[in-house]
């Protein structure tokens, strides 16, 4: 085997997943683990703020967009920072690294969630609500059971790419030396100072592999547009 | 609350030095990153909506392959690999001192890690430009791109003169965004040593530990930046024809 790519067959299972068998979770899938554990809880936080935004008028509403116009306005590897040593100074103690980076993706992404679902709940037409609320349905009930259930259907595309960035952004969890599949390579990188470009080639293909599946989703996603199948 | 907040330990002395340059070295990055994405933005568009399809192919995996992989690998592959694959002769010129090239505030411009940002940011926005542009040109409605035929352009006069116009129109402040979004991204450039204000902010915090205030003056710098850049590039906007109104605030991060 070439010395390029003995490098990567060496290291195969410190990329992929660490040091799993002395419990420490890392590489690739510490990465994928914490996309999933923050796009679960951006998915729940900006869906709630959606419906918050929804019913909310003046003050609270305008709050909410300076809120995640903040979030949006400023790097991430900022968020990062203010969770990591901002939580700490709070509340006390301190808390692993990997969490106040899912809290921070969290965070961020959940922006990003709550005006993707708004205007998914404005694209429906304005007849959908009215013939709601027409039968007797409140407000509450005209949302949960005949605008969301539809507009979080033709959302799924727009999560998906969301969550295809949620494993981009991973790659930031380095500032604050979490294990994952970066940290790990630029580990590797500087261990043995041979093959820089094998490694890195290798990492990136790894992130391709993950976002390019799911950006051919999307378009598979996107060409036929799903209609709610209780109709 | 577990801690008192102290600004004189960041707005003073060394730091506050340190945090202007890095301020400064932001900006320059960002000026000569988006120079770079808007010329290579040119050319990938162009390649993109060429009529020879392997152009069109080649330019949309390249497009896939930038879309696809984080910001930051592929800095750490310009920085780390790409460098080292450069001819000794030009890694040792980029290695040497350019008193001639260097910015006032002690910023060297050719460096391995101000190039590497440069080209980094730059070729990663102009993807992203380009497919924004590209957007604005799939929204028009066919009869636009039929009626300049029947007039008798052709397929580089009518994108010239009648199709290229409207769709930066419609997706300048897309545009502008990604431009706003490329002065974010250039604080990962602390990950291969550029010193600007994340770097700088990092190196207050490890020299005398006002963590706190380092990083509210750091995100301020940030909000300030954002805000001015897209103040100023929103005032060149094109002015829409079709009397639509201008939709969206002043901010569009």
């Amino acid at each position: 085997m070439p010395p390029e790519l003995d490098i990567i067959w060496r290291n195969i299972d410190y990329l992929l997943w660490g040091r799993l068998a002395q419990g420490e979770l890392g590489g690739l899938l510490l990465s994928v683990v914490i996309a999933l554990a923050s796009g679960v809880l951006a998915l729940c936080v900006g869906i709630a703020l959606a419906i918050l935004a929804w019913f909310s008028t003046g003050p609270v509403r305008r709050v909410l967009f300076l809120w995640a116009d903040l979030i949006r306005g400023i790097p991430l590897i900022f968020v990062i920072f203010w969770v990591y040593f901002l939580v700490p100074a709070l509340f006390g103690g301190n808390i692993p690294g990997t969490v106040s980076v899912i809290l921070a993706l969290a965070w961020f992404t959940s922006a990003a969630v709550m005006y993707s679902t708004l205007s998914g709940l404005q694209a429906l037409s304005g007849g959908q609500r009215e013939a709601a609320l027409s039968t007797g349905l409140s407000e509450i009930q005209t949302l949960v059971w005949v605008l969301l259930p539809q507009a979080l259907i033709n959302l799924v595309p727009s999560y998906v790419s969301l969550f295809a960035s949620l494993i981009k952004d991973t790659s930031l969890a380095f500032i604050v030396n979490v294990p994952e599949l970066t940290m790990v390579a630029s580990q590797v990188n500087n261990r043995t100072q041979l093959y820089p470009t094998t490694i890195f080639l290798f990492t990136a293909a790894m992130y391709f592999v993950l976002c390019g599946g799911l950006s051919l989703l999307v378009r598979r996603l996107m060409r036929r547009p799903v209609t709610a199948s209780w109709d | 609350m577990g801690f008192s907040v102290d600004f004189a330990g960041v707005l003073s002395g060394a730091p506050l030095h340190w945090l202007l340059t890095g301020f400064l070295t932001t900006i320059v990055v960002t000026i000569a990153a988006s120079l770079v994405a808007s010329l290579l933005a040119v050319i990938l568009l162009g390649l993109r909506i060429s009529e020879s399809r392997a152009a069109r192919v080649g330019a949309a995996g390249l497009i896939e392959l930038f879309r696809n992989t984080p910001f930051l690998v592929q800095m750490m592959f310009w920085y780390f690999a790409a460098f080292g694959l450069l001819p000794t002769g030009i890694r040792d010129w980029i290695n040497a001192e350019h008193s001639w090239a260097t910015f006032p505030g002690n910023i060297p411009l050719v460096s391995p890690e101000f190039i590497a940002s440069t080209w980094g940011l730059g070729i990663f926005s102009a993807v992203f430009i380009a497919e924004e542009i590209r957007a604005g040109l799939l929204a028009l409605p066919k009869g636009q791109s039929e009626a300049a035929q029947s007039q008798g352009f052709g397929h580089w006069a009518s994108l010239r003169f009648i199709l290229l116009p409207q769709a930066l129109t419609n997706s300048f402040q897309s545009v502008v965004g990604q431009y706003l979004n490329l002065m974010k991204l250039s604080s990962l450039a602390t990950a291969i040593g550029l010193a600007e204000i994340t770097y700088q902010v990092r190196q207050i915090e490890s020299y005398n530990s006002h963590a706190i205030e380092a990083f509210a003056v750091g995100t301020s710098l940030y909000l300030l930046l954002g805000l001015a850049m897209g103040r100023l590039m929103l005032a060149f906007a094109p002015k829409r024809r079709d009397g639509r109104n201008e939709t969206g605030a002043g901010n569009a991060a």
